[in-house]
């Protein structure tokens, strides 16, 4: 069988499984009662919108798709080549189940929470200044997440910051008021921070409410302590979390101290959001503070309001956590979530589907938080394997009428590059990227999370080691395989396709490539320059940067 | 389906073909959208009208030693003052060339900033907010970027040149406005100058171009749309890159501007301004003088004063000062009181800024400091009112709303106001 009709092949099977699939509605074999659920919701917002269903993604797209979600890069040529061959009609339920136990998938997952709770932003965390720090953080959130750690525990455990490793997050938000935001913002979907200086314009939030969390976070302290040079930043320095015995909250009054000519200010107790006050004993009268050095943490209070928060966090009838968890998780595969952004719920606005959100919170607390469970749910799902074709414009459609479009963060991007290469997952695994790949690719979206392409992005990828060097042969590279092999251009233009998209070249394309790189004859030299520039061209290619 | 493939491969042919343009050399390029072509983009700054340079004093300036002086008070230090082309108005005798220039200048010298370290006050004077916020909020330039771009332009919107006093960049408005930075010497960064020769730069781009439109036939969504433009505008700005090099014409300039890197690159500034950038700072470092405040003010002026005067005078040669807003400023000011080594510290209260051309009524002097000018004794000028003022003249609501996530949040912000008194 030649490449041209094995591809084509390929494709007939592709359709055919999608065909099956479709007809005889039964991907169910893997997703339970909660993808039924989101497919019957997603579908119901379609009718309801007037919105032409879309079709189904082929297996090459779906492939390339999951791959960079669940584990952080794209697929190798042989993982693809096998997939799409396969027959199997449970082959992507299968598929799906094998990527949830790769080691990759607490990374990439590590990544992805990591990214969202401490951006790119903060110095501490940002470049190479305390790299090392936040690498550890990883490695303790894929920990959890690799063991499949319930989300309420993993939450629990970042506030409580007590593990080796756990620490950065009150690190980078140091002050009360940063962790009061921050911890509103991600664990419970909704923005209070506004509400520090003046009554929420719309939302319910009042100055009370926002100081009111801040008590529960005004006594605890992050401290950069000396440590072992395994666990220590570039300053040598550990991150180390505790908390005071004493220490409040202070409410700004209209009234202004003659003394100071500040506003006056109350110590205000804590108060749970949209809940009671705390009861908490009264604080020992003789107590004393002890003196502290700057690196040393105080002796653990014997009441302590962080855990409070966190016991009332993760409670049963707690009502923003787990709708902001699901909300989060939905987001992270499908785009956006029902509410959008995922941090801000606001009582009176509408999710997308509200039904639905209600269904995937109720689930997951019944599941206990399980998080394996709940992705594979939701790629599962048809919803989640829609096709990437269609006339939406948005990057994101809001009833999901197309898969989203979201660029490759640049962990995933230099994995990829690698797979891409041939240089295998072990490659792939090992680099981070470096100073200027962070610099020139790691912030591609606006305040909205807009892509926005930019020349010194381009100008990277033309000229920049990072891409161009990588696409040129040598070190047994991909390109290098091609330019020594001795199949045909045809074989090897496949073989280009199938590595670097994950999927073979269509007619035209194969005819164009082969042209192209065939155009110089022989000449070992200048064909080593055809295969550099073919291999930049696909990896500077929109189909490259994004997952789709 | 083969064959619907065929015909598109013919239509994307012809319409290549049909865009396809002949260089000098007699290379065939690609024209994919706009065309590199320094009239026509003359042309298009003129028409869609401002731009900015901002000259930035890295290191906090003083202003009793340049635009404010007190002669004969404890705190005047040695220098003295000189008269100008406008009467009334004395500047230091350091400044004679700009001194020439008076008429064209709006020196405001009731500046009253609130943060007066360097990397805090850079920040606070490049954003219009103070970094304690720790809110990604844009530079100056990455604003006036986005509302005065030409976005059929092939260079940069915003280019900064030499000691930078800020790297905040683009902040919530995104990687399309953040700063393309130049050397010292105005030279492009290494990154810029193409990897490959080129023949084999024009191929490649040509198969990418036919892959990207195959591609986009189906997938209409804007990400896309956005990454194969930013790649076209890259294919140009290397194509354009003489745009950047000046260094024939800087044989010449250099005996009025002062051969000195800031010199040369006031003198990009103009040339890039006349291409069609329309924001590009350029930084003069080195006036930190917290000792010997008077060598080293009197050694930095000199670099100063030639080439701000030549590219004032440049600007109005070219018929471009009307539309080129000039500014210059620093984090903050210097202490009017002199310390024990002969130096001036960090001050916010009281210090000048100085703006000119585009939209700005010169010869005038705006507010006052007290005598020794420890104080503002009348109109204070916020950092508010100071960018609301550069923006407005710019044609830019300073009130312009933008969002971080669902956050809404302005240029500058709320109760800033335009001074209206120094605007033409």
């Amino acid at each position: 069988m030649n490449t041209h009709a094995r591809s084509n092949l390929l494709t007939a099977l592709g359709l055919l499984t999608a065909a099956f699939v479709l007809v005889g509605g039964c991907t169910s074999a893997a997703g339970g009662t909660l993808s039924a659920t989101i497919d019957r919701e997603i579908k119901a917002g379609w009718s309801k919108e007037k919105i032409t269903p879309p079709g189904r993604s082929s297996d090459a797209v779906f492939l390339r798709r999951i791959y960079i979600d669940l584990v952080g890069m794209i697929p190798g040529y042989e993982e693809t080549t096998t997939f799409l061959a396969d027959t199997d009609p449970e082959k992507r339920a299968k598929l799906i189940d094998r990527l949830l136990v790769d080691p990759r998938y607490g990374r990439q997952q590590a990544q992805v929470f990591d990214l969202a709770m401490l951006t790119r932003d903060h110095k501490l965390v940002d470049g190479t200044v305390g790299h090392r720090t936040r690498g550890r953080f990883r490695e303790w959130l894929a920990k959890q997440f690799a063991g499949n750690e319930p989300y309420d525990r993993i939450a629990a455990k970042i506030l409580q910051a007590e593990e080796d490793g756990s620490q950065l997050y009150f690190a980078v938000y140091a002050n009360t008021d940063e962790m009061a935001a921050a911890v509103s913002r991600f664990f419970l979907g909704t923005q209070i921070q506004c509400a520090k200086c003046h009554n929420h314009p719309f939302e319910t939030w009042t100055q009370k409410d926002y100081h009111g969390m801040a008590g529960f976070f005004a006594r605890t302290v992050s401290v950069e302590a000396p440590g072992k040079p395994e666990v220590t930043n570039q300053k040598g320095k550990q991150y180390l979390v505790g908390e005071k015995e004493f220490g409040d909250a202070f409410f700004p009054l209209e009234e202004i101290d003659p003394k100071t000519k500040k506003k006056k200010t109350i110590p205000i107790k804590p108060k749970f959001l949209s809940g009671d006050e705390l009861k908490e004993p009264e604080p020992p009268k003789d107590y004393v503070e002890a003196k502290l050095k700057p690196n040393e943490l105080p002796p653990k209070p014997a009441f302590s309001r962080r855990q409070k928060f966190v016991e009332w966090m993760i409670g049963k009838d707690n009502p923003f956590f787990a709708k902001a968890a699901a909300n989060r998780v939905w987001a992270q595969f499908m785009g956006r979530g029902f509410v959008h952004p995922v941090d801000d719920f606001i009582s009176s606005s509408t999710p997308s589907h509200p039904g639905l959100l209600k269904a995937m919170e109720t689930e997951l607390v019944a599941h206990h938080f399980d998080l394996k469970w709940l992705i594979r749910e939701i790629v599962n799902s048809h919803a989640y394997q829609a096709a990437d074709l269609g006339d939406a414009k948005d990057a994101m459609p809001k009833f999901y009428e197309r898969a989203p479009v979201r660029p490759l963060n640049v962990e995933e991007l230099t994995a990829s590059l690698h797979i891409a290469m041939g240089l295998g997952v072990e490659a792939a695994l090992k680099v981070e990227p470096n100073q200027q790949m962070l610099q020139y690719l790691g912030k591609p979206t606006d305040g909205q999370g807009r892509f926005q392409g930019s020349l010194t992005e381009h100008l990277f990828f033309h000229n920049g080691d990072g891409f161009r060097g990588m696409c040129k042969p040598g070190k047994g590279n991909l390109a290098e395989q091609l330019l020594t092999g001795t199949e045909d251009w045809g074989k090897k233009v496949e073989r280009m396709f199938l590595s670097v998209l994950s999927r073979p070249p269509a007619g035209e394309e194969r005819e164009q490539f082969v042209q192209y790189l065939g155009a110089d004859g022989k000449d070992p030299k200048l064909a080593a320059q055809r295969i550099e520039d073919a291999m930049w061209v696909l990896v500077s290619s929109s189909e490259f940067r994004f997952n789709k | 389906m083969i064959q619907d493939l065929h015909q598109q491969h013919h239509l994307s042919r012809r319409s290549l073909l049909k865009s396809t343009l002949v260089t000098a050399g007699g290379m065939a390029v690609a024209n994919w959208g706009a065309l590199f072509h320094s009239q026509t983009i003359a042309a298009e700054a003129k028409r869609s009208g401002k731009r900015c340079i901002m000259l930035y004093m890295e290191g906090g300036v003083s202003q009793i030693d340049t635009f404010d002086m007190k002669p004969g008070r404890p705190t005047g230090g040695p220098f003295r003052p000189i008269k100008t082309n406008v009467d009334g108005i004395q500047i230091c005798e350091y400044l004679p060339k700009m001194a020439r220039h008076a008429d064209k200048l709006a020196i405001i010298r009731s500046m009253r900033t609130k943060s007066v370290d360097h990397g805090i006050g850079g920040y606070h004077m490049h954003t219009c907010y103070p970094s304690s916020e720790k809110f990604p909020h844009p530079e100056i330039g990455a604003m006036i970027a986005k509302y005065c771009e030409n976005p059929q332009s092939d260079l940069p919107s915003f280019v900064k040149l030499g000691p930078a006093g800020c790297n905040a960049g683009s902040g919530y408005l995104g990687p399309q406005y953040e700063p393309f930075v130049l050397g010292t010497d105005g030279k492009l960064p290494g990154f810029a100058n193409p990897s490959a020769p080129p023949a084999v730069q024009d191929r490649r781009a040509e198969l990418l171009k036919s892959f990207e439109e195959r591609y986009a036939k189906q997938r209409p969504a804007e990400p896309f749309a956005s990454h194969r433009e930013a790649e076209l505008r890259t294919i140009r700005l290397m194509r354009a890159r003489k745009a950047f090099d000046v260094a024939d014409e800087w044989t010449k300039a250099r005996e009025r501007y002062g051969n000195t890197p800031f010199g040369r690159g006031c003198f990009t500034a103009v040339k890039l301004a006349e291409a069609g950038v329309p924001f590009i700072e350029v930084g003069h470092d080195g006036y930190d003088s917290h000792n010997d405040n008077f060598p080293v003010h009197k050694a930095n002026l000199s670099v100063l004063d030639p080439a701000w005067s030549s590219l004032l005078q440049d600007l109005q040669d070219r018929g471009m000062l009307k539309d080129t807003l000039v500014v210059w400023t620093s984090e903050f000011g210097r202490t009017p009181a002199i310390n024990g080594q002969g130096g001036r510290d960090h001050f916010g209260r009281a210090w000048t800024v100085v703006l000119a051309g585009g939209g700005i009524k010169g010869g005038q002097v705006y507010g006052a400091s007290d005598r020794d000018g420890f104080e503002v004794a009348e109109k204070m000028v916020d950092e508010g009112a100071y960018f609301a003022t550069i923006y407005k003249t710019l044609g830019i609501n300073h009130r312009a709303k933008h969002y971080l996530g669902s956050r809404p949040i302005w240029a500058t912000p709320e109760g800033s106001k335009p001074i209206e008194e120094l605007l033409a």
